[in-house]
């Protein structure tokens, strides 16, 4: 949105151009992860499941080496301003992105409990309520990379659709719980993944808050024109 | 950034310590080298007890800034100034206006250190000798505290008859800086004081500016941003002689507001 021309020291755009680049390489394998952890869900893809847990590593190296990149640019290149909220933003969306990261990575962790599950009615509902969380997280790590604040603040708006389907997988797990006691069991696990995506859902919400903060240096609470909550 | 703080009981930062009232005014100033227009319409308000730090690129008005208010610039007959620099609410721009009143209140430190080819202790007697009658004794005290005050008699204590030359140039620069505050001035002006020092005497420096702070107005020019951040709670960015921005510190170098401020800090000037 602001600060079109480039640094008049070139290789300081390059340092913050990889740190937004490695930013956006973890967005893409905490997606892949997801996608896949939800795939393996519903498929009862124990193998599948277990790449997924392995390939958590990846996100977790990426996290680190984004720390130590962050924190050489501060020491190395002092950033100011924009720049400053830059780089600091970007060392705390590492952290959150591995995060989701590692929900990915539990949710995998069900799929052999639920191996030899009867058909549970919310694992349908499941890999739409994963849809909708990581479409927040996609829509609002492209915000970062564009500094954009106003997609940021939609993407806030939308974690209402998250929590709803979260109440209504809840409802409807109780439901089975209550009819059948053998379902417990599953249905916990289940319940554990729908609590996973809602958490998805927030962290997304943190990082818009961040990518607002990066592009307008001002926090999203007191952002004009907000309505009270 | 403050009010958090304020809201949560934490104490504020350095850079937001709370600045005093107004000491110094400036309004409509304008500056002229013959024809050329160095500062224009400059008008914004220095804080008592508190540290203004000046930044911008060369040729943008800092030091004509720093010359127009202790008035140095009227040894040169081309140049002059209009427009108001009110220090406790008096014009000192009003031909009328004392200039002996003006420079005792107004002490200036320069980039490279200007020691008198005399002993250290002369160095700092000097000025108190012409402004203030008093015995040896007196005298001998009065020198010895501003040489505590700039951090220095630690250093020089036993050689106070040694010529100034003999001293480093950090060294130096802290004696210049005892000699101005020994006359106990209101202002203190650094133009670019640390340029030309290493580190470790930059540093002494700045500790120096954070302690003086309590007891002066001071103002500083500086080419680095970073010292202007770590010292000063008040900044002002210049840019071919027009004031563009004044704020808190911690607001110019985290959120300035200017696109012009946010270039020359980030590094994307010119």
């Amino acid at each position: 949105m602001q600060q079109v021309s480039g640094h008049t020291l070139k290789a300081f755009d390059e340092d913050i151009e990889r740190l937004r680049a490695l930013i956006s390489q973890m967005g893409g394998l905490a997606q892949h992860a997801m996608e896949e952890a939800m795939r393996c869900l519903v498929q009862r893809d124990a193998e599948g499941a277990l790449r997924v847990i392995e390939e958590d590593k990846k996100l977790d190296a990426l996290e680190i080496e984004t720390e130590k990149r962050a924190v050489q640019l501060i020491a190395l290149r002092a950033p100011m301003a924009g720049d400053l909220r830059d780089v600091v933003a970007a060392l705390k969306i590492s952290g959150v992105v591995e995060r989701i990261g590692d929900y990915a990575k539990n949710i995998a962790k069900r799929v052999p409990m639920l191996e030899h599950a009867g058909k549970i009615e919310p694992l349908s509902l499941l890999p739409e309520m994963a849809r909708i969380a990581m479409a927040m997280v996609h829509d609002v790590l492209d915000a970062f990379v564009e500094r954009n604040a106003e997609v940021a603040v939609q993407v806030c708006e939308r974690d209402s659709q998250v929590d709803d389907f979260y109440d209504s997988v809840f409802r409807t797990l109780l439901t089975h719980m209550m009819e059948n006691p053998q379902n417990i069991g599953q249905a916990a696990h289940l319940l554990f993944v729908a609590k996973n995506l809602e958490r998805v859902g927030d962290h997304a919400t943190n990082i818009a808050e961040m990518v607002y903060y990066a592009a307008t240096g001002k926090h999203m609470a007191d952002r004009p024109g907000k309505s009270a909550k | 950034m403050n009010e958090f703080s304020q809201r949560l009981g934490i104490p504020p930062l350095q850079a937001d310590a709370p600045a005093g009232a107004t000491k110094i005014g400036i309004r409509d100033l304008n500056f002229f080298y013959g024809k050329g227009h160095a500062l224009r319409d400059v008008s914004f308000d220095i804080p008592t007890n508190a540290v203004t730090a000046i930044i911008g690129p060369s040729g943008c008005g800092k030091s004509t800034l720093l010359r127009s208010i202790n008035r140095i610039y009227e040894l040169y007959p081309d140049q002059r100034a209009t427009g108001e620099i009110s220090i406790d609410g008096s014009n000192v721009l009003e031909r009328g206006f004392p200039l002996s009143d003006l420079r005792r209140r107004v002490g200036m430190v320069f980039q490279k250190p200007t020691p008198f080819s005399s002993s250290i202790r002369s160095n700092v007697g000097f000025a108190l000798n012409y402004y203030e009658r008093m015995s040896k004794s007196e005298l001998e005290a009065r020198i010895e505290d501003a040489l505590r005050q700039a951090a220095l008699w630690d250093e020089v204590k036993d050689k106070l008859g040694e010529s100034a030359l003999s001293l480093s140039g950090g060294q130096q620069q802290r004696l210049c800086i005892a000699r101005t505050i020994a006359v106990q001035p209101e202002i203190l002006l650094l133009d670019e004081a640390t340029s030309a020092l290493d580190p470790i005497s930059t540093a002494k420096i700045e500790e120096l500016i954070h302690e003086l702070r309590e007891r002066f107005t001071i103002v500083v020019v500086t080419h680095n941003m970073q010292q202007a951040a770590r010292v000063s709670q008040r900044t002002a960015f210049f840019h071919l002689g027009e004031l563009i921005e004044f704020g808190k510190t911690s607001e110019i170098f985290t959120n300035p507001h200017e696109q012009r401020t946010r270039d020359y800090i980030t590094g994307r000037y010119g």
